[in-house]
């Protein structure tokens, strides 16, 4: 497809305002494409991608088990009925647990509050994945196993809605398969994820010039930029002779409207997470931190030490500020523990793991713990992000959750079977297991699918009535198809699957 | 003498031989042609990644490597600020074991951004100590100060030493005019025999060659 940059194009998005400006670079060729294009920048639609690194197993949250309810309870992962709440079609475990396996580090971990206030936007989904291996588990659960020519769900989403924005797709969490980028290189390059690795200082890469204490001023250095790629550039021997390199020909491309839509926008204000402090002397580099960044800051108070905390704070003004349409945030690699705390001092107090090594996937040495802590720090993120994305208006008494969707990706679940009756013990990777998506957009308040007790796997639900089939076991092209669906992605031509049942109007 | 320059010479006398003798001699004329840039056939090149960026700019302008670049003048440009959109690599906190493939859309930012950081810093070091100036240095308005423009001569040293430093090569000609007939715009109004205007035109002169194409590719 070849994208059309023409004048005509400028006037038929001028109403969309700075939207516009952006839109007006990346249509089609085609009028009847171009018309959807600009339809579909009107009346975008938002996906969080909360990854979920190391398997988020449901049946430790939403799908969990009462030992009653478990013929052979004793060796699978079924819960003392005492810790298993019914919350409308979910379950939830409130857990509090004097250690975390073999650390000695107590902490207190909730459910059932999330259930309650969010159970009318709830989801929850079985299917059966096809690899335990992480990185390529992580991909799945984001390309449906290539299910649409392989782009991810990021991508096309970005496809869909993105074109009026300024960066449509950015990933905050960095070096897992979720971040992945798609197989699909026919779509245009703003549909591709833009790495955000560092959300203090990120901000500053959008702009060229503010900031940089002595530079001549900013109309000259626009006009050391024209020289530059209208004069310098072209005359140069070295130009003459790879100018016709796929790699020059897009950093030109990207250097020139994409750039300046970037830096009109003050996208390097607007996104500074962080106040004027000693750690960042803003105001000292006539600097100044974003208009909304004190609200968003009480929102995630940790965003200093916490790495998903920052995250989730960058994630909500690229939305709250129409510079994306999907974001994707996850808890990382390395442990994370409460501001100030020292170790090898004498063991560690009540909640100072804020993250587990490894997240989920610290299931191999404490299923149990692990599941209840990270959950609890999950739906902690999405329960505020889901907040501040209520109190902001998007259009017409329409707030920004009205259109968004948190979709918690992760690799696979967390095998069944436990020692004779134990509280404490590890589990391994299992291709059965089952997502969380929370949204307005979605089949709210409902589980689709449902658990054997025989041996704690999930089955599937008919894809029209989302009528329990056990036996059946959801496909990861099923799962794409009804998060694209749930989010009015245009799949045609696509041969996906129909997944009616997953969606808010089924 | 730089490779493009030995073939420059090698193109000038040829065409003075061909103004002055005829038929022209074969061998001379092969000369003419291999002076002309051609476009490759296959053009392939790769991104400076920013750590290799900005110890070429370090050594180019003789700026030590942990002082060359610094955000909000405290974070390494590239190790703290922009290393994953300047194509480097974080395995132990981030985990991001391989560069981006594809040019990130804020990489062309960044890269500007070191560009007019390093640019700024060597002017300004250029003025705290003449003596050891790199790119700005005295003479611009004659020994006396009194001429009413840059002289010719400071224009095209300058030209040349950007060039030398950055690129590590000579500017041609129709760079060199570039670069002189550039001075104009840049004093916008500004008298031009001021030494703010000239160290404006160094320090932008210095931002558009190390962040032109032929600085960031290779």
């Amino acid at each position: 497809m070849t994208y059309d940059h023409s004048r005509r194009s400028f006037l038929r998005t001028a109403s969309l305002g700075a939207a516009g400006a952006f839109l007006a670079t990346r249509l089609p060729q085609d009028a009847l494409a171009q018309e959807a294009m600009i339809e579909r920048a009107k009346d975008p639609r938002f996906l969080i991608v909360l990854s979920s690194f190391g398997g988020a197993n449901q049946v430790d949250a939403f799908l969990s088990r009462r030992e009653s309810e478990i013929p052979n309870a004793a060796t699978l992962n079924a819960y003392p009925d005492s810790l298993v709440q019914t919350i409308g079609e979910f379950r939830a475990i409130d857990l509090k647990s004097p250690t975390i396996g073999a650390i000695p580090a107590s902490f207190t971990a909730n459910q059932s509050n999330f259930v309650r206030k969010h159970m009318n936007d709830m989801m929850v989904v079985t299917h059966t994945g096809t690899s335990v291996n992480h990185y390529v588990a992580q991909q799945r659960s984001i390309n449906g196993n290539a299910a649409w020519q392989g782009r991810t769900l990021q991508e096309a989403v970005a496809l869909s809605y993105g074109a009026g924005y300024a960066i449509p797709n950015v990933h905050l969490v960095n070096g897992t398969g979720f971040t992945e980028r798609g197989t699909d290189s026919t779509l245009p390059a703003y549909a591709y994820g833009e790495r955000a690795p560092v959300p203090n200082l990120w901000p500053l890469s959008l702009d060229g010039y503010k900031g940089i204490a002595g530079a001549p001023s900013r109309n000259l250095f626009e006009k050391a930029r024209k020289f530059r790629n209208e004069q310098l550039d072209p005359s140069s021997d070295f130009f003459k002779t790879f100018g016709g390199s796929q790699r020059i020909k897009y950093w030109s491309d990207i250097r020139g409207d994409a750039l300046r839509g970037v830096e009109a926008a003050d996208l390097i204000t607007k996104l500074m997470l962080f106040p004027d402090s000693e750690e960042m002397p803003l105001a000292a580099h006539g600097l100044q931190g974003s208009a909304i960044g004190q609200k968003v800051r009480e929102a995630f108070p940790n965003y200093e030490f916490d790495p998903l905390e920052a995250q989730a704070a960058l994630a909500f003004m690229l939305l709250r500020y129409g510079v994306s349409v999907t974001v994707t945030i996850g808890p990382e690699g390395s442990a994370v523990f409460k501001k100030g705390v020292k170790l090898g001092e004498g063991g560690l107090g009540e909640g100072d793991i804020v993250n587990p090594p490894i997240s989920f996937d610290f299931s191999h040495q404490a299923n149990r713990e692990v599941q209840a802590l990270m959950w609890n720090r999950q739906l902690s993120i999405a329960d505020r992000l889901a907040s501040l994305l209520k109190s902001e208006e998007f259009r017409d008494g329409q707030s920004f959750w009205d259109r968004s969707m948190i979709y918690f990706a992760t690799e696979f679940g967390r095998t069944r079977r436990r020692p004779n009756n134990a509280m404490t013990f590890g589990s391994g990777h299992e291709l059965n297991n089952g997502s969380l998506i929370v949204s307005p957009l979605a089949n709210g308040g409902r589980v689709l699918g449902g658990v054997n007790t025989a041996d704690m796997l999930t089955f599937g639900f008919d894809p029209q009535s989302g009528k329990p089939e056990p036996g059946r076991h959801m496909t990861e092209p099923e799962m794409y198809a009804g998060i694209a669906h749930a989010l009015g992605v245009d799949t045609a031509g696509s041969n996906l699957p129909d997944m009616r049942a997953m969606r808010r109007s089924a | 003498m730089t490779k493009p320059a030995f073939l420059k010479l090698i193109a000038m006398t040829a065409l003075a031989a061909a103004c002055t003798t005829a038929p022209e001699p074969a061998g001379l004329q092969l000369a003419v042609e291999a002076a002309a840039p051609v476009a490759s056939a296959d053009p392939r090149v790769k991104f400076k990644d920013g750590e290799r960026y900005l110890r070429d700019l370090s050594a180019g302008l003789n700026i030590p490597r942990e002082e060359i670049c610094k955000e909000l003048s405290r974070y390494d440009c590239m190790t703290d600020a922009f290393r994953i959109v300047l194509g480097g690599v974080e395995a132990p906190n981030l985990t991001v074991h391989q560069p981006i493939e594809t040019a990130a859309l804020t990489s062309p930012i960044a890269v500007d951004r070191l560009a007019l950081h390093v640019c700024t810093s060597r002017v300004r070091r250029d003025k705290e100590k003449p003596a050891d100036a790199v790119l700005f240095k005295a003479g611009a308005f004659g020994k006396n100060g009194a001429a009413k423009a840059p002289e010719r001569t400071w224009l095209n040293s300058t030209a040349d030493a950007i060039y030398g430093s950055i690129l590590l090569r000579s500017p041609s000609e129709r760079e060199i005019q570039n670069l002189t007939t550039y001075y104009a715009q840049v004093a916008d109004g500004r008298p031009a025999n001021s030494t703010e205007v000239a160290a404006d035109w160094v320090t932008l002169s210095c931002f558009a060659v190390a962040s032109s194409l032929e600085a960031v590719f290779y």
